[in-house]
């Protein structure tokens, strides 16, 4: 193990030891701390992954959540035009029902596609609010 | 001048820095991602709603869609995979729907929503290549019950929800 690899392991312990002191968890417990560590970090890279930005108030004080691996992941999601779809096994299942039970398009549907049919399809007329609420 | 759809190309740059949506990530993917994505990473193609004459133009709405493939993150099996089609399963995404702040609630959205249907059903029907999804990621939850008005399911829970409508049952109406 390098140098720098071990220093790098002795400070990390050392947080871990802070952190679990905080968290009312003795020394022994490292399983429960990574668990708990693994559950915050879950969540915290939900929220960036779905391009939300963390931040901590109390009153008018607002401090944000900044790291690089947050900011790549908001940053990815902003770009976010994928090629790849990827689903979880839950999400698959759930496609799987979708596509076996059968397809009656709703009304809303139909609408749409009897307007694509017609070859005079007229787009709203709008009107533009100077202000928004 | 009634209100027409163009496909967003350099010359619309000026435009894009009025269009106002109360979710900035999509104010922010059309003006500092869609052009690069459209014209130099050939990842999207971005259409625009544009309104009034020449000189006075102004941007409605627009969308976004991008070619994708269906797969799973998982690689252990289920028996779920026997009722699919094999993955991975080719997709259109609707990647972007967005309209301007000042001219939503005038069923413009419903209008931009079947230009980008009508396009996905030709391509579908008609291009060289086949696709069986059409796949969105609703925003929020209102955008979740618009898509569901149009015949979508959501996959998940969760926003941005991942929505899928199966082109197949579709593709023998036209």
């Amino acid at each position: 193990m390098s140098r720098f690899q071990a220093q790098t392991t002795v400070t990390l312990d050392e947080e871990l030891a802070d952190l679990a002191g905080r968290l009312g968890l003795r020394e022994s417990q490292r399983a429960d701390l990574l668990r708990e560590l693994a559950d915050l970090a879950s969540w915290v890279i939900r929220q960036a992954e779905a391009g939300r930005r963390i931040e901590a108030r109390r009153g008018r004080d607002v401090e944000t959540l900044r790291s690089p691996a947050v900011e790549r992941l908001r940053r990815k999601r902003e770009e976010g035009v994928v090629g790849r779809v990827e689903l979880t096994d839950a999400e698959v299942e759930r496609l799987a029902e979708i596509l076996d039970r059968g397809f009656l398009p709703p009304p809303a549907l139909r609408k749409a596609l009897s307007r694509l049919a017609e070859a005079k399809r007229r787009p709203p007329r709008l009107h533009w609010k100077d202000t928004v609420a | 001048m009634p209100l027409r759809i163009e496909v967003l190309g350099r010359h619309h740059r000026a435009l894009l820095e009025d269009f106002r949506n109360q979710h900035r990530s999509l104010v922010d993917y059309l003006r500092r991602f869609a052009l690069r994505h459209a014209e130099k990473d050939l990842l999207a193609r971005t259409f625009l709603a544009i309104e009034g004459k020449v000189g006075a133009e102004r941007l409605a709405g627009y969308f976004t869609l991008a070619t994708a493939s269906v797969d799973r993150a998982a690689v252990g099996s289920i028996e779920s995979l026997d009722r699919l089609p094999g993955f991975p399963i080719p997709a259109v995404l609707l990647a972007r729907l967005a309209i301007d702040e000042r001219v939503q609630g005038q069923g413009l959205g419903r209008y931009l929503f079947e230009e980008a249907l009508g396009l996905t059903l030709q391509l579908a029907h008609s291009g060289p290549v086949a696709f069986r999804l059409f796949v969105t990621d609703a925003i929020d939850e209102a955008a979740a019950r618009f898509y569901e008005r149009f015949g979508f399911s959501r996959l998940t829970g969760e926003f941005p929800c991942r929505m899928v409508l199966d082109l197949k049952p579709l593709l023998g109406k036209r």
